[in-house]
């Protein structure tokens, strides 16, 4: 296949997406058709033996298990409460409660596998006590999306999942390697909310809470950070796999359910049906991906992308650099999970072939996926904080709200750049 | 859920609950897969750790969790609309470009189930025909989970179809309003009054509560 | 002139030198290599995003035309396949050559009757051998101890020497074993080397469970499509290829054993310091044993159910070379 055929193909594909066709059926149509074209039948018949490769890769089974073990904490209210106790603590520093949605964010996305999620839990519990205190509408709405997007960067993460059984890399290497980066993201947000806080010149606080109630608070915490300790504990120290450890937050996670008295029969069924919407909508796209990877690694198209953009003697850094653009870009239009599948497949290779590590592009992937959640038009992040907003404002506010913490991510993808051991030391030790 | 209040077609009352009692089912059958899944991947690494015993096996229950779950989890996601499609663009184009679109991608997603479903059977009769047998300690034939997987993908290409069928009624009928109603890319907002049911639930219970 | 085009589905790119310094730089040079118009359009299987354990039926389904075989993951299809490499069986490479030519022709009518493929040739990644983080003199002291394994036959041969079988993946095997969740762990030493086992270990042993084989096949619609001078040329290749293999195989795995007790030559691998435990006669009889204690009838039970005469046909082609009854 030539490449200017490919990038027909590849046109075609984005723009079923952005007419609203379904994204597993774009990406499978493009796979089966552009296969079927240059193979014939025979290719159809491959096809058989890769859907149930997929389907019965215990790999992936990690998926509705994370998402499980994320609905149980939020359907029972813990992630609720998390929120109230955090408050406590973090309501002194500059910019007051802008802080504890960030930290609830980051603390909440490290047990829940999605930043949708996230940012609406965290928002809906804060804004209208954000707008009674008198926080801008616009800073408020800002920290909260961007916290959100923290939900894919700190472990455990479906983005990463997703990543490293299309690149064939370690999930558990992924999950760890985010840690530092995910901490240190929070810190800069945290960061730039101080900072503009001072600089704007009415530096917002919350009263001094007894200490008393904050140690009383930290029961709140327990639940979220033992179930972020078992899950990245046992893959740390290599007690269990990736699917183990999903397992073994499951179980922790329902047992705290049941501590909690929320146990009841409507709270599981309601917990199984969005697991089951959420990993289903997953995993058809998954199964399209893997019929479109077959197609592409057969044509041998991303071997050509990669010599090409090889022969134009791009170094690693500026491979990098082209590529925050092409995401930024893509990232605009596209829904970050199908944006990743879309192009995984083409630019993993050539990151590769260049000398970039694998398991700091996924990271990388991560980032600039946390990218297009805040980024406008197509911003999901956006959507959710505008959507649960009490007052009747446009989505400006969030556009404008988040647009900084857009700027931190692109600089911190540059902070990355040079120094790649903020991703890589800790996998290297596992 | 498919239907709003005020929606235009509020005449199939009995179907949503037909359709409701289908997704309960469903829903149970495959949390109880994963959670009994997680319970047994649990033990099998507490007890290799703490006892040095092995059931060996969990990572292969695992794979045919995912391969019955995963199928289940195809209806369920599609029943609630939520294979995903991006509607910024699509909410610009006139309401009969809507509709066709609407209708294509239902159309599309069941031809995409029927083709899964038909790959699955050549699997099915090429696994009876060799006989096949997991290379694992359990020495499972492999018949036994991938029957269970072609009854997911099965119900899946079904339920699809049964949704085109409508789709193209509609179509057909010229009844663009209902069909963009009840087809229409399912979108943030929606997505998020349903968190925020639930989280009003939530709340509520909780002040209730003495 | 007209050229004829093959794909190929090749080893895994991580599975180490033969891969490749042997196989991929064959194909990529088919032409020159078999003499024949042939271009191969090579695939390492793992870039396809296709299981191992489905070669055999993206084969049947006709995409590709040659296939490097892996036996232990498609005796889940045809467990005939297994009869090659059953535990104990080919302690060394000497013993790995008989039964692979003794057996070659019992696969290749089956692949041919079951797949229309035709096998080509028969290559082992040589020995897979004991590694332990534990003193051990002697294969009988894993008794107690917990082993990594990669699949049925081994976990069974394990089990009857007393130790724990864990199955662990490659990739998590080191982990595995710096914290103790093995105490031992089983692969060819040359893998072992580049994963850095030695890094965490103490021990090898270096007595083959395993032969690890592997084969390349054509499917017979390619196969058909060439002449019978064409055909002939292009055995040869193949059993230039193999043959090659087999003595690189064995090369390596002498280097990677230096390698592992830091002792020259070393060429392949990394120094490291091992302590290199002697094969004693009564380990190799305990290996040897492993054969008709253990994964002979473990296998038969499983390969007799899908291909009646599967015993019966590994009884009267490799038993004697074994000098079974
Ligand atoms: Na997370
Ligand atoms: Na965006």
């Amino acid at each position: 296949m030539t490449l200017p055929f490919f990038g027909l193909a590849f046109a075609a594909m984005l723009g079923m997406m952005l007419v609203g066709m379904p994204i597993a059926v774009s990406m499978a149509l493009v796979g089966i058709i552009g296969g079927i074209a240059a193979y014939g039948v025979p290719f159809m018949d491959s096809i058989a033996p890769v859907v149930w490769g997929v389907h019965n890769e215990n790999l992936l089974t990690c998926i509705p298990l994370f998402v499980l073990l994320g609905e149980l904490l939020l359907r029972s209210g813990i992630a609720d409460r998390m929120y109230i106790a955090l408050s406590a603590w973090l309501g002194r520093l500059p910019g007051g409660l802008l802080h504890t949605n960030i930290g609830s964010c980051a603390l909440f996305a490290a047990t829940s596998g999605s930043s949708v999620a996230t940012a609406a839990t965290v928002g809906t519990v804060a804004l209208p006590s954000l707008q009674r205190r008198g926080y801008s509408m616009r800073g408020s709405l800002g920290s909260l999306a961007a916290g959100g997007t923290l939900g894919i960067l700190i472990p455990p993460s479906v983005n990463m999942i997703v990543y490293g059984s299309l690149t064939n890399n370690s999930i558990g290497q992924l999950f760890i390697a985010g840690i530092i980066p995910g901490l240190l993201l929070t810190a800069c947000f945290m960061l730039y909310i101080a900072i503009s806080s001072v600089a704007s010149g009415h530096v917002m606080r919350e009263a001094v809470v007894p200490w008393a109630d904050k140690f009383r608070s930290l029961v709140h915490l327990v639940p979220p950070v033992v179930v972020f300790g078992i899950v990245m504990g046992s893959l740390y120290f290599g007690i269990a796999t990736t699917t183990e450890s999903a397992a073994l937050g499951v179980m922790a996670a329902l047992a705290f359910v049941w501590h909690s008295g929320k146990m009841s029969r409507e709270l599981l069924r309601n917990c199984f049906i969005s697991t089951a919407r959420v990993s289903g909508m997953i995993l058809l796209i998954m199964t399209a991906a893997f019929v479109l990877n077959l197609a592409i690694s057969l044509t041998g198209v991303a071997e050509q992308m990669t010599k090409w953009v090889t022969s134009l003697g791009l170094s690693a850094t500026g491979l990098i650099l082209v590529l925050i653009v092409f995401y930024l870009i893509l990232g605009m239009f596209m829904d970050v999970l199908s944006m990743q599948v879309a192009t995984i497949p083409i630019t993993y290779p050539i990151a590769v072939a260049v000398g970039v590590d694998p398991i700091w592009f996924g990271i990388f992937i991560v980032l600039m996926c946390e990218l297009g959640l805040i980024t406008p038009p197509v911003g999901m992040n956006l959507f959710v904080v505008h959507g649960i907003r009490p007052d009747k404002g446009g989505i400006e506010d969030a556009i404008w709200g988040a647009l900084p913490y857009a700027v931190i991510m692109i600089a911190f993808t540059l902070l990355l750049m040079a120094v790649p051991q903020l991703v890589t030391f800790l996998p290297s030790r596992m | 859920m498919l239907k709003e209040e005020g929606a235009p077609a509020a005449a199939s009352a009995p179907e949503t609950s037909v359709k409701e009692h289908i997704e309960n089912v469903l829903a149970w059958i495959f949390g109880t897969t994963f959670i009994a899944l997680a319970a047994v991947v649990t033990v099998e690494t507490l007890s290799r750790k703490l006892f040095n015993i092995s059931l060996q096996g969990a990572d292969e229950l695992g794979g045919y969790s995912l391969a019955v779950g995963s199928t289940i989890a195809f209806s369920l996601a599609l029943m609630g609309r939520n294979h995903i499609r991006v509607d910024v663009f699509h909410e610009m184009l006139p309401k009969g470009l809507q509709a066709f679109l609407n209708w294509f991608s239902i159309v599309s997603l069941a031809a995409f189930g029927i083709f899964v479903a038909w790959v699955a059977t050549k699997v099915i009769a090429d696994t009876m025909a060799y006989g096949s047998t997991a290379q694992t300690p359990w020495a499972t034939p492999l018949i036994w989970p991938q029957s269970v997987w072609y009854a997911g993908l099965v119900i899946f290409a079904l339920v699809a179809t049964g949704y085109a069928l409508r789709a193209t009624g509609l179509l057909a009928t010229r009844r663009i309003d209902t069909l963009n109603h009840d087809f229409h890319p399912k979108s943030a907002k929606e997505e998020l009054k349903e968190e925020l049911d639930d989280l009003a639930n939530r709340q509520a219970a909780e002040g209730a509560k003495p | 002139q007209d050229r004829i085009k093959f794909k190929a589905i090749g080893q895994p790119l991580a599975t180490g030198l033969i891969q490749k310094n042997k196989e991929q730089p064959f194909f990529e040079n088919f032409a020159q290599r078999t003499g024949l118009p042939i271009d191969v359009d090579y695939k390492p299987i793992d870039t396809l995003g296709v299981k191992d354990t489905e070669q055999l039926r993206v084969m049947k389904a006709g995409l590709f035309d040659i296939v490097s075989l892996r036996v232990s993951q498609n005796s889940r299809d045809e467990p005939t396949l297994l009869g090659l490499d059953l535990v104990g069986a080919s302690p060394d490479y000497a013993t790995g050559r008989k039964v692979a030519n003794a057996y070659f022709s019992t696969i290749d009518e089956r692949l041919q009757k079951q797949f229309n493929v035709k096998l080509l040739g028969v290559w082992p990644f040589g020995p897979q051998v004991l590694f332990c983080k534990k003193p051990i003199a002697k294969l009988a002291d894993v008794k107690g101890m917990k082993v990594r394994v990669y699949d049925q036959n081994l976990a069974k041969f394990i089990e009857m020497v007393g130790g724990t079988p864990v199955p662990v993946s490659f990739a998590d095997t080191h982990q595995s074993l710096s914290l103790g969740v093995v105490d031992c762990a089983i692969t060819g030493p040359s893998s072992a080397n580049s994963a850095g086992w030695p890094e965490v270990t103490t021990h090898q042993l270096p007595l083959g469970f395993q032969m690890a084989l592997n084969g390349y096949a054509i499917s017979l619609k390619a196969w058909n499509q060439l002449k019978p001078d064409q055909q002939a040329k292009l055995k040869t290749a193949f059993d230039g290829l193999t043959s090659e293999i087999w003595t690189y195989s064995e090369e390596l795995f002498q280097d990677a054993l230096n390698c592992n007790q830091g002792k020259d030559p070393c060429t392949t691998g990394k120094k490291f310091k091992l302590t290199n435990v002697a094969v004693s006669p009564a380990d190799l009889e305990l290996v040897r044993g492993a054969v008709t204690k253990v994964s002979l009838p473990v296998w038969a039970e499983v390969c007799d159910k899908s291909n009646a005469d599967c015993s019966k046909k590994w009884n009267a082609t490799v038993a004697p070379v074994l000098g079974l009854k």
